[in-house]
C-alpha cells in the first residue's frame, strides 16, 4: 500500500461538497468583466444582470466534473510525452513568479535579468527529483507588458520539459499560446500535446476578475491544461476553520472546472490551490502556516474523491532567508503534499511568501523531493516475511552486510542523499573543511551548469518568437537580451 | 459629565449600540461636540493604535472599534461645524494600479486608515491615472495613496507621480505601497512617501499631514 495522508472522513467530504454545489448554486460568482459575463451567459450559465453574479446549476457542475480528465500527459517540447498526471503520481515544481531573486553571492534579494532565468531553468533542467519547470521569477531587463511571456520562452529555450506559467494580463495568453503552438504542428496539436500548465486565480471570495476570467476562458479555448488556484486567507477573506474554508476554496475550483469545460470539454484542470492564513497581527500571508496545509490536505482528499487531478503551492517556505525555518517549512510542505497525493506541487526554490526565488534553496528542495517521494513508495513484503531465515542469519554472521537478500535489496531500500543532507560524522565533517549548506549547494549549482546540455532551438525557431515578442511589446523594435547565462 | 473613560472603554470593546448611545447621551447633557469627539472617541483610538503597535491586540480588535468609533460619529457628524468636521484626519484617495487586480493589503490600508480617524475614499483595482486625479480633485484629497503587487504594474506608478504633478496637484502627498515596492522606489519615482505594512502606513498618513510636515 501507498503511504496516504486520510484527513477527511468520506461522509464529511460528501457535505462540504454538498454545502459548496449550494454555494454555487444559490450565491453564485461575481464575473467583473462585463464580456467575461455574457460569455459565461452565452456558455448557458444564468446570470443577473445587475449583480454580474453567474450561478452554477448542480447538474452543470457534475457534468463537468465529470467531463474534466482524471489524468493527462504532459509533453516536452518536442512533442514527446514526459509525464502522466494522474492517480498519486507526485510531481515537485519550482513555485512560479516570484517578485525577486536571492542573489547567490551577495545573499540579499534583487530584481531579476533574463540571464538569471537561464540560469535557474538550466540548473533546474538537471536535477533529478524536480519534475518539470516553471516560469520561476521575472526579469525585469524586458519591457513590463512581454515579461510573462518572455519568461516563458526562456524557459522552453533553455529545457525540453514543461514548463508551469501564466499570464499576467487579460491579453497575455494568446500570444503565449501562439508562441508554444510553434513548437506543434497547429493548435489543436498544442492542445493535444499540451507543454505547459497555466495557473488561473479566482479573487477569493466568490469572484473572478477581468483578467482572471479573459485568461481562463482563452486557457480553455486553447486546450491549455490549467491549474485553478484560489489564495485564502483564513480570517480575512475566508472562514478561519478548516471546513468552512474547504467550501469556499471547493466553490471556487469548481467554478473554474465547470467555465473551461463549457468552453471545451475535455480541458485538463487541476484542483489547485495556496491557501494561507492570515497573521493578525503583522497582516501577512502564511501559506506554510499549518493551518494553512490542513485546508491543503483537506482539498486534495476532496480531489481525489471526485476523480481530479490535483496542485497545491506546497514546498516553500515564508523565510527570508535559507535557515532553518525555511528548511523545516519545506520539507514539512513536501512531505505533506507527497503524503496527500498532489499532483504538481509548486513550491521547491520559494522564500518570502512566494515572493523570492532562491537557486541555493531550489537544489536542497530537490533533495527534500526526494525524500518525500521515497517515503510514499509502497510498503510490501520483499522476500522478508517470514522474517525468521533473516533473523537466523543476523544471529549467526552477527551482521546482514554481505547476506543475499541486503545485497540484492539495498541499493533500492537504503537511500544515500545527495550532500544537501550532510550525514558526514564531525570528524569527516571537519576534514572536509566544514562545508555549510550553502557552499554544497553553490557546488551543486555549479555542477549542474557544467552538466547542462540541452540543445538550443532552432535558430529560426528562436528567431520568429522574438520576432513575436519584439513586434508586440509596447515598445516595438526594443532590443531583448540574448540567451546567456549570468557567469 | 459625561463618563469618558467608560466611553473609551466602549469604544475599545468595539460595543457600537454602547458607544453611540453614550455619544447622544453626551450631547443631551449639554457637553460640546468637539469634547465629546475628542475625549470620547479619539482618545479611545489613540490606547488601540498603541495597543496594536505593542502587539497587545488584534487587528480583528482594531477594526472593531474603528467601527464602534464611527458609530459615535455618525451621531457628531452633523452637529459638528464644518471646519471641526474636517477635524478628520484628513482625506485620502486610494486604489490599486492600472492593470493590478491585488486589493487585501490596499483594502487593510484603508480600515486601518478609516479606524484612525482618515476618510477614505476607495477606487478598487485597476485604477488609471485620470480615475486618480479626478478623485483626488473632487474630494480634495490630501493623500494619493497607491498599491501595486506586481513588477509589471508598479511602473504605472511614476505615470500617476507624473500625471499629478503636470495636474497641478503637486500640493497633495502621495504615498505607495504593496510587496514590489520599496523605498527606494518611491524615491526614485518621486512619491512622497512609502510604508512597507497598514500599521506603518497609518503613521506615514499622520506624519505627512502633520501641520509640521514638510511642503510637497
Ligand atoms: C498607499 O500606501 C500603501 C502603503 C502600504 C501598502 C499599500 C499601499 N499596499 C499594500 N501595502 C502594505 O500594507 C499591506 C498590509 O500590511 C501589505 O499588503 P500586501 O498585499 O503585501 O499583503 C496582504 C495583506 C497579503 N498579501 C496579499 O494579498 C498578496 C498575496 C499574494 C500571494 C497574491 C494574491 C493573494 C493574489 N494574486 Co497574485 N498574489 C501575489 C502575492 C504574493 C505576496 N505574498 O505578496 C503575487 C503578487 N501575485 C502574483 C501573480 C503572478 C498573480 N497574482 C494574481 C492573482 C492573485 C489572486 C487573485 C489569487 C490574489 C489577489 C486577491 C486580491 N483580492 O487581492 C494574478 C494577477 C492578476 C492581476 N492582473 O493583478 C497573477 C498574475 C497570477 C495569475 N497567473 O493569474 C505574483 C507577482 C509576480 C510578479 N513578479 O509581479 C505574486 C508575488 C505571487 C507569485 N509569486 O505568484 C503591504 O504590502
Amino acid at each position: 500500500m501507498r503511504p496516504h495522508l486520510k484527513m477527511l472522513e468520506r461522509s464529511l467530504i460528501e457535505r462540504i461538497l454538498d454545502e459548496t454545489f449550494t454555494v454555487l448554486e444559490s450565491t453564485g460568482i461575481l464575473i467583473d468583466s462585463p464580456a467575461g459575463f455574457e460569455r459565461l451567459r452565452e456558455l448557458g450559465l444564468p446570470g443577473d444582470d445587475a449583480t454580474r453574479r453567474v450561478t452554477f446549476p448542480r447538474s452543470t457542475v457534475e457534468r463537468a466534473i465529470a467531463d474534466a480528465p482524471s489524468a493527462f500527459t504532459l509533453f516536452d517540447r518536442s512533442g514527446e510525452p514526459f509525464t502522466e498526471l494522474a492517480g498519486d503520481r507526485v510531481h515537485f515544481v519550482p513555485a512560479s513568479s516570484a517578485l525577486r531573486i536571492l542573489d547567490r553571492s551577495s545573499g540579499e534579494p534583487r530584481d531579476a535579468t533574463s540571464a538569471d532565468f537561464v540560469e535557474y531553468a538550466r540548473v533546474a533542467d538537471r536535477l533529478a527529483h524536480i519534475a518539470y519547470l516553471s516560469t520561476a521569477f521575472i526579469p525585469k531587463d524586458v519591457p513590463s507588458d512581454i515579461a510573462d511571456g518572455w519568461r516563458l520562452y526562456l524557459a522552453l529555450a533553455t529545457s525540453e520539459k514543461p514548463v508551469v506559467s501564466g499570464a499576467f494580463t487579460s491579453h497575455g495568453v494568446p500570444r503565449m499560446a501562439e508562441m508554444m503552438s510553434l513548437f506543434r504542428r497547429d493548435r489543436e496539436d498544442l492542445a493535444a500535446r499540451p507543454n505547459s500548465i497555466f495557473t488561473c486565480c479566482p479573487s477569493t471570495p466568490l469572484r473572478w476578475a477581468e483578467d482572471a476570467i479573459q485568461n481562463l476562458l482563452d486557457c480553455a479555448g486553447w486546450g491549455i491544461p490549467i491549474e485553478v488556484v484560489p489564495v485564502l486567507l483564513l480570517g480575512m477573506i475566508s472562514p478561519a476553520t478548516t471546513v468552512g474554508a474547504l467550501v469556499l476554496h471547493s466553490a471556487e475550483v469548481l467554478s473554474g472546472l465547470t467555465i473551461a469545460q463549457l468552453v471545451r470539454p475535455g480541458t485538463p484542470v487541476l484542483f489547485g490551490g495556496a491557501p494561507a492564513s492570515f497573521h493578525m497581527q503583522l497582516m501577512t500571508n502564511p501559506m506554510t502556516a499549518v493551518e494553512a496545509l490542513q485546508v491543503y490536505c483537506g482539498y486534495a482528499a476532496i480531489a481525489k474523491h471526485l476523480g481530479l487531478p490535483c496542485q497545491a503551492y506546497m514546498g516553500l517556505s515564508d523565510s527570508k532567508l535559507n535557515d532553518p525555518q525555511a528548511g523545516a517549512e519545506s520539507g514539512m510542505g513536501m512531505l505533506l503534499a507527497a503524503l496527500a497525493g498532489f499532483n504538481s506541487v509548486s513550491g521547491p526554490g520559494m522564500l518570502d511568501y512566494v515572493n523570492c526565488f532562491s537557486l541555493e534553496k531550489l537544489v536542497f528542495d530537490d533533495e527534500l523531493a526526494a525524500h518525500a517521494l521515497r517515503f510514499t513508495r509502497p510498503v510490501e513484503v520483499k522476500d522478508d516475511l517470514p522474517t525468521r531465515p533473516l533473523l537466523d542469519e543476523l544471529l549467526r554472521e552477527n551482521h546482514l552486510l554481505t547476506a543475499e537478500h541486503t545485497l540484492e535489496r539495498w541499493p533500492e531500500e537504503l537511500y544515500l542523499p545527495g550532500p544537501m543532507i550532510d550525514r558526514t560524522n564531525w570528524e569527516q565533517w571537519d576534514l572536509q573543511g566544514r562545508p555549510d549548506s550553502t557552499a554544497r549547494a553553490g557546488e551543486l549549482i555549479e555542477t549542474a551548469l557544467e552538466d547542462y546540455d540541452v540543445p538550443p532551438l532552432d535558430p529560426a525557431l528562436d528567431a520568429e518568437i522574438r520576432r513575436l515578442f519584439s513586434s508586440t511589446c509596447n515598445e516595438p523594435g526594443v532590443e531583448l537580451p540574448a540567451l546567456v547565462e549570468r557567469r | 459629565m459625561p463618563d469618558y473613560a467608560l466611553m473609551n472603554q466602549r469604544v475599545f470593546e468595539g460595543d457600537r449600540e454602547s458607544v453611540a448611545e453614550m455619544t447622544r447621551a453626551a450631547l443631551e447633557a449639554g457637553r460640546p461636540p468637539l469634547e465629546v469627539l475628542e475625549d470620547g472617541l479619539i482618545a479611545a483610538m489613540r490606547v488601540v493604535g498603541e495597543d496594536f503597535k505593542y502587539n497587545r491586540i488584534f487587528v480583528p480588535e482594531v477594526l472593531l472599534a474603528a467601527r464602534a468609533m464611527k458609530a459615535g460619529m455618525a451621531v457628531l457628524q452633523p452637529l459638528l461645524t464644518s471646519s471641526e468636521g474636517d477635524s478628520s484626519a484628513g482625506t485620502i484617495v486610494l486604489g490599486t494600479v492600472k492593470g493590478d487586480l491585488h486589493d487585501i493589503g490596499k483594502n487593510l490600508v484603508g480600515m486601518m486608515a478609516e479606524g484612525a480617524g482618515f476618510q477614505i475614499v476607495d477606487l478598487g483595482t485597476n485604477t488609471s491615472a485620470e480615475e486618480f486625479i479626478a478623485a483626488v480633485r473632487e474630494h480634495r484629497a490630501d493623500i494619493l495613496g497607491m498599491s501595486a503587487l506586481l513588477t509589471t504594474t508598479m511602473v504605472y506608478m511614476k505615470t500617476v507621480v507624473d500625471e499629478m504633478r503636470a495636474a497641478g496637484l503637486e500640493h497633495v502627498r502621495i504615498c505607495v505601497g504593496g510587496a514590489p515596492i520599496s523605498q527606494a522606489y518611491a524615491d526614485e519615482i518621486g512619491a512622497h512617501g512609502y510604508a512597507a505594512d497598514a500599521g506603518s502606513a497609518v503613521q506615514l498618513f499622520k506624519r505627512l499631514v502633520a501641520p509640521s510636515a514638510p511642503p510637497a
